[in-house]
């Protein structure tokens, strides 16, 4: 008889959290916690924006976080393609969402991106 | 007149330096690069030495761990999509184009193009299989496969320097680099192309090495100052390296025009396969005495006229004997002077070639012959070679490179010193 693996919708393979934050600032890894804990918006901007700077190919100007929310993410601030798939599977992981990929071509600029990680990331949290 | 490739430019990410004067002193004095490694963490692991690139650090498969020298400018736009092996090449071509006098801009005329060689990163390909079958498929790093396959290099650094001419990977194992070279020249000769940058890499680290222990091909001798000793009657495999080799070659018009530094003439190459096993070489080399005849014919020169051999020979049992007898067929009287330049480096795979025709480059425009180090008691199979124990201070006029690698296949380049 044959066997299979079990199936599932979706995958939920082992994120080590700790691993994916290591790399970020020390406010950005305490504004995770803070946010799993109590979902705050204002916490959740930090962590975005501590993973833009992560993942921008080029670092020339000031802080992104200072950036008109308006801004383009690539063409004002030189994100590629790759860089912003680099983010959502970087999201996914983090804050355990699922991202289409009609849903990342949306995506244009840095309030966007805010808006829609806290929409997918709260939802989950209600969860 | 028609096209010459000469060689105005070199850039060296090795075992025995990283940078040109480093390489130089470290030949000429037959100083090794090899180290006491632990692969695995595991003591039982019996290969115990490999030759290593220092100042560099790649820690886990994370960019961001990695660390290389604070000389070098590599930003986060292009190191996201390279090897280990592509920091090191991105390094040796910085070095290579300042040496050659040239700017980003010069290369992005579509008349320079651009050859590469590796057998890629199976760190980081093992890495990216490992996250996809974890996620069932669902997640993966998007760099993953230009980062990791073979063709990394030409894809990073054809992106990066905006190459509009020629742009290819050579993958022939442990010959890559010198196919790579190779058809530089044909490219320059055939009047296709005005420049070439040549690169060959590998990573240093256990994936990329100790799968040769499964084949018996690396040395399981502990001591780095014996452990690779081509030619030796007591050798007893390779011990592996990794870096990057990076060579401008131009047509000698367009450098001579531009007042470039000339290392050597590329004055001829020759390849043959051996048509025997998909390892092991053929057992009186074959297709390597072919392949040198070849590039002797190409350069229209005898083996009476070749001062130098920089062998092929890794310090494998069979490997080093089969070149001995291809080197006795095709040299028969003449001797000339002999060394593997892998007792000092390592054996570098795709990265030898590059590397060694770097070295002849070298000795050609300093004016030595670099020494047979770690010889103690020469193979009955070289008892006709002129095997010099220490670096020699006479200027060669023509060297001949040899390279081999897996499936049979045999390269081999011709130099000459500039008049």
């Amino acid at each position: 008889m044959e066997t299979h693996l079990p199936l599932s919708t979706s995958v939920t393979p082992p994120v080590d959290l700790e691993e994916k934050l290591r790399h970020l600032p020390v406010d950005a890894r305490a504004a995770f916690r803070r946010f799993q804990a109590d979902g705050k918006a204002a916490d959740l901007d930090v962590v975005i924006f501590a993973i833009l700077e992560d993942f921008i190919p080029k670092k020339t100007g000031p802080a992104l976080a200072g950036l008109p929310g308006d801004t383009p993410l690539m063409d004002g601030l030189g994100f590629d393609s790759l860089a912003i798939t680099e983010i959502i599977f970087f999201a996914e992981d983090l804050f355990g969402i699922s991202i289409s990929n009609e849903e990342i071509l949306k995506v244009r600029t840095i309030d966007e991106l805010r808006r829609f990680i806290l929409r997918k990331a709260a939802a989950k949290r209600a969860a | 007149m028609p096209p010459l490739p000469v060689i105005t430019g070199l850039g060296f990410i090795t075992s025995i330096g990283n940078d040109k004067a480093t390489v130089l002193r470290n030949l000429h004095e037959l100083r090794h690069g090899l180290e006491p490694f632990v692969f695995l963490d595991n003591p039982n692991v019996p290969v115990k030495v490999a030759g290593t690139v220092k100042d560099f650090a790649f820690p886990t498969t994370n960019w961001r761990d990695w660390n290389w020298p604070a000389a070098y400018a590599i930003d986060r736009e292009t190191v996201r999509g390279l090897a280990p092996h592509g920091v090191y090449a991105f390094c040796a071509v910085q070095q290579a184009l300042a040496e050659a006098g040239l700017g980003v801009d010069a290369l992005s005329d579509g008349g320079t193009g651009l050859f590469c060689a590796s057998a890629g990163s199976p760190l980081l390909l093992g890495q990216h299989l490992s996250q996809m079958y974890a996620t069932r498929g669902e997640r993966g790093n998007p760099m993953g496969i230009v980062s990791s396959i073979a063709g990394t290099l030409n894809f990073n650094l054809a992106a990066y320097y905006h190459i509009r001419g020629a742009v290819c990977g050579f993958v022939s194992a442990c010959t890559s680099s010198s196919h790579a070279l190779g058809y530089a020249m044909d490219e320059i000769r055939l009047g296709r192309q005005q420049r070439m940058l040549v690169v060959g890499a590998e990573d240093m680290n256990t994936e990329s090495i100790l799968p040769f222990a499964s084949l018996r091909a690396l040395s399981v001798n502990p001591n780095p100052d014996t452990a690779s000793r081509p030619f030796d009657r007591r050798r007893d495999g390779f011990v592996g390296t990794g870096g990057a080799v990076a060579l401008v070659v131009e047509d000698a018009a367009l450098a001579h025009r531009r007042g470039a530094p000339i290392y050597a003439e590329l004055a001829g190459w020759g390849q043959a396969g051996d048509g025997h096993s998909v390892a092991a070489s053929h057992p009186e080399g074959a297709g390597l005495r072919e392949a040198m005849r070849r590039a002797l014919a190409d350069a229209q020169v005898t083996p009476r006229d070749i001062d130098y051999v920089n062998a092929h020979a890794t310090s494998t049992p069979a490997g080093d004997r089969s070149e001995a007898l291809a080197l006795q067929a095709v040299f028969g009287g003449a001797r000339p002077k002999v060394s593997s330049t892998k007792a000092l480096t390592g054996h570098g795979l795709s990265l030898a070639g590059a590397m060694e025709v770097a070295f002849c480059a070298l000795a050609l425009a300093e004016g030595f012959i670099p020494g047979a180090a770690h010889l103690e008691e020469p193979d009955p199979a070289c008892a006709s070679f002129d095997l010099p124990r220490t670096s020699l201070d006479s200027a060669p006029r023509l060297v001949l490179k040899n390279s081999s690698g897996f499936g049979g296949s045999n390269v081999c380049h011709v130099l000459r010193r500039v008049p």
